[in-house]
């Protein structure tokens, strides 16, 4: 008994009063508006669909999962997405390990109730094999620190890691077409789950007998107020799910007040996830490129090549002696890897022949469509565009009338060229 | 080895150590007594590291380990802030953020007989002395004194109380002024109170004066002098 009353958060009687005395005159223990929310960081872990997101002192991480599953029988073809949330005593002595407090109870059934029946995530999509197979995406939330406002916290670690969550592509084969099979990673590019709009949850504490109203309460906050109500909406301004549970009495005016904050609030946290998960996946997209260990900005690479000479010479089009070949690459840099012709610019081949020696510049483009490229050559530079092209596909915007190419990973063949 | 290196116990002094390591070799320093304070332990002729931090001296004798934690150990003659938890026959029970909660006997207070007990709520805030710190026992709390005057010591009125960590507090403590109370104090006036359990109490005329003076402080954990000073003065002007 001692050792847990020993653990057990307690608020000073002084902190109780201050507390209150400080928002008569709109003044919050952190220097807040009343109407102010806490400064939230939304950070992605290396795997797809792991969040972790601080809202002031509060830490909330959430992990998704997926796992191919048989459907319920009464919804034959809609996935399943199920919370699970994780209240350790670490980030709170007063949490209890082992059972979940009623606490983590209402924290998983308000985001449940937010994303779920609000219909956030498509679950239809999510069908594989109807009656047979969907996809059951697990939602982990752990509490890292209990510093007020868990649930809020909570919805946005969970909204954060659903969009940057990919499952693997699966496609039905077998003799009956009734086979799944499930893509590795490596082999198909995996798809990310079709989220509709995003609901936020905002929490609301009320004071007693003075009639305040805050937003986004805080660990002190929480042990002094009177009642809370949590509101999801979404940017959109509908209202997904309100929770409103015992304590004090509050009238539909507040009520209408509040929806009205909670609107103009997600709004601006919606902005705030989605630029956070842009980020990301600019980021994941650029890591799957291999960069040359040389490569700053500019990267020049030379090449000579004799025989390129002796096959050209064999072809009926050409009456050339000899070729050199110089292939420039200019790898561009990040910001301008997204403008239409910067694989253009990138690479351009500056060609000898033997008569005249005047270095002339074309562009890769047009002299793929006239020139035939000597195997050994188109090796040498589709394996220079290879750490290019292939890498940066996702990345570089490319409209289709562009050339490009990659090469076949089992016979070394150049796999898709358009002009070529 | 270990020997060799505590040949020379002064060089260890105010550089970090690590459990385990050896500080002073009691065989070399015959006819001297030396206080343990906090972090150190003797294996008779050695004196060994319990906790990872910087080891500190004070004259004449004085030793112990230094670093800045979550949780308080206690340790005889700190100065704390406490809770009341409960009140009990004879002791009031005191949250003083250690392992286990601290007793306050009744009569521990200056002029305390059996007719004066004071009364405390559960909450009340209050400004204290560690009076026995001894091992596998509840530490032992005391509202005077060494000689038995009240001081300073007792309940602690309006104002608002946080927490910081053991080092923070600490920091507040250490004379020169630290930098941030240096900076407040010449343009705010307010009234506060360090326990070096890692809790703060500050006291001023208005609550914003409070708030600002109290996030200055939380603020300044890990910021060096000159960007403590740089901070006050940016949180001094958004309120002017």
């Amino acid at each position: 008994m001692e050792g847990r009353l020993a653990n057990a958060w307690r608020l000073t009687a002084n902190d109780k009063s201050f507390i209150r005395t400080a928002l008569l005159s709109e003044i919050r223990i952190d220097g807040r508006k009343p109407y102010e929310y806490r400064k939230i960081v939304v950070k992605f872990g290396r795997e797809d669909g792991s969040s972790e997101v601080q809202l002031g002192q509060t830490r909330v991480m959430g992990i998704v999962t997926a796992q191919l599953v048989q459907p319920y029988r009464d919804r034959p073809k809609e996935g399943i997405l199920s919370i699970f949330t994780e209240v350790s005593p670490m980030a709170d002595p007063s949490f209890e390990p082992g059972h979940p407090g009623e606490l983590a109870v209402e924290l998983g059934r308000i985001i449940d109730r937010g994303l779920r029946e609000s219909k956030a995530v498509d679950t239809e999509s999510l069908c594989v094999l109807a009656g047979k197979f969907v996809w059951a995406i697990r939602i982990d939330l752990h509490i890292l620190d209990n510093g007020g406002n868990l649930v809020d916290a909570a919805n946005i670690a969970a909204l954060a890691a659903l969009l940057t969550f990919r499952r693997p592509e699966c496609s039905l084969g077998g003799e009956d077409g009734q086979e799944v099979i499930v893509h590795p990673p490596e082999i198909r590019e995996p798809l990310p789950l079709i989220v509709h709009h995003l609901p936020i949850a905002i929490t609301f504490g009320f004071f007693s007998n003075d009639s305040i109203l805050v937003i986004d309460p805080t660990h002190n906050e929480e042990a002094v107020m009177g009642g809370r109500m949590t509101t999801t909406v979404n940017a959109n301004g509908d209202i997904c799910a309100i929770q409103k549970a015992g304590g004090e009495g509050v009238p539909q005016r507040v009520i209408m007040q509040c929806l009205q904050l909670a609107t103009a609030k997600a709004a601006g946290i919606t902005k705030q996830i989605k630029e956070a998960v842009e980020v990301y996946n600019t980021e994941r997209a650029l890591r799957k490129i291999k960069r040359h260990p040389t490569s700053t900005g500019v990267n020049v690479k030379e090449r000579q090549d004799q025989s390129v000479g002796r096959n050209t010479s064999t072809s009926k089009s050409n009456d050339v002696g000899t070729w050199k070949l110089k292939v420039e690459i200019n790898i561009p840099e990040v910001g301008e890897r997204d403008r239409p012709d910067a694989l253009l610019n990138c690479i351009k081949l500056h060609y000898y022949d033997s008569l005249n020696t005047l270095p002339s510049t074309i562009e890769a483009i047009t002299m793929v469509g006239w020139m035939r490229w000597d195997r050994v050559l188109t090796v040498e530079i589709t394996k220079l565009l290879d750490d290019y092209v292939s890498s940066t596909r996702s990345v570089v915007n490319m409209p289709n009338h562009m050339f490009y190419m990659c090469r076949d990973p089992i016979t070394g063949h150049v796999a898709r060229s358009r002009y070529g | 080895m270990e020997k060799k290196q505590s040949g020379s116990p002064p060089s260890l002094i105010d550089s970090t150590v690590v459990p385990g390591d050896v500080v002073l070799d009691l065989s070399s320093m015959t006819n001297q007594t030396i206080m343990l304070g906090g972090g150190l332990r003797q294996d008779c002729d050695a004196i060994s590291v319990m906790k990872a931090g910087t080891l500190r001296f004070s004259k004449p004798n004085k030793y112990w380990v230094e670093s800045s934690q979550k949780r308080y150990t206690p340790c005889v003659e700190d100065t704390v802030l406490g809770i009341v938890v409960d009140s009990k026959a004879d002791n009031f029970l005191i949250d003083i953020k250690g392992p286990v909660l601290a007793f306050l006997p009744v009569l521990a207070f200056e002029g305390g007989t059996r007719r004066n007990i004071p009364k405390f709520e559960v909450g009340t805030l209050l400004y204290l002395r560690v009076v026995k710190a001894n091992f596998g026992m509840n530490p032992e709390l005391s509202c005077t004194d060494a000689s038995g005057k009240a001081a300073e010591f007792g309940p602690l009125k309006d104002g608002y109380m946080f927490e910081t960590s053991t080092g923070l507090s600490r920091k507040l403590l250490s004379s020169p002024t630290c930098p941030v109370l240096e900076a407040l104090g010449k343009k705010l006036s307010f009234e506060i109170a360090v326990g070096l359990n890692g809790r703060v109490w500050v006291n001023a005329a208005t609550p914003d004066t409070i708030v600002v003076v109290a996030n200055a402080i939380m603020n300044s954990e890990s910021l060096s002098g000159a960007q403590q000073i740089i901070m006050v003065e940016h949180l001094l002007k958004n309120i002017q």
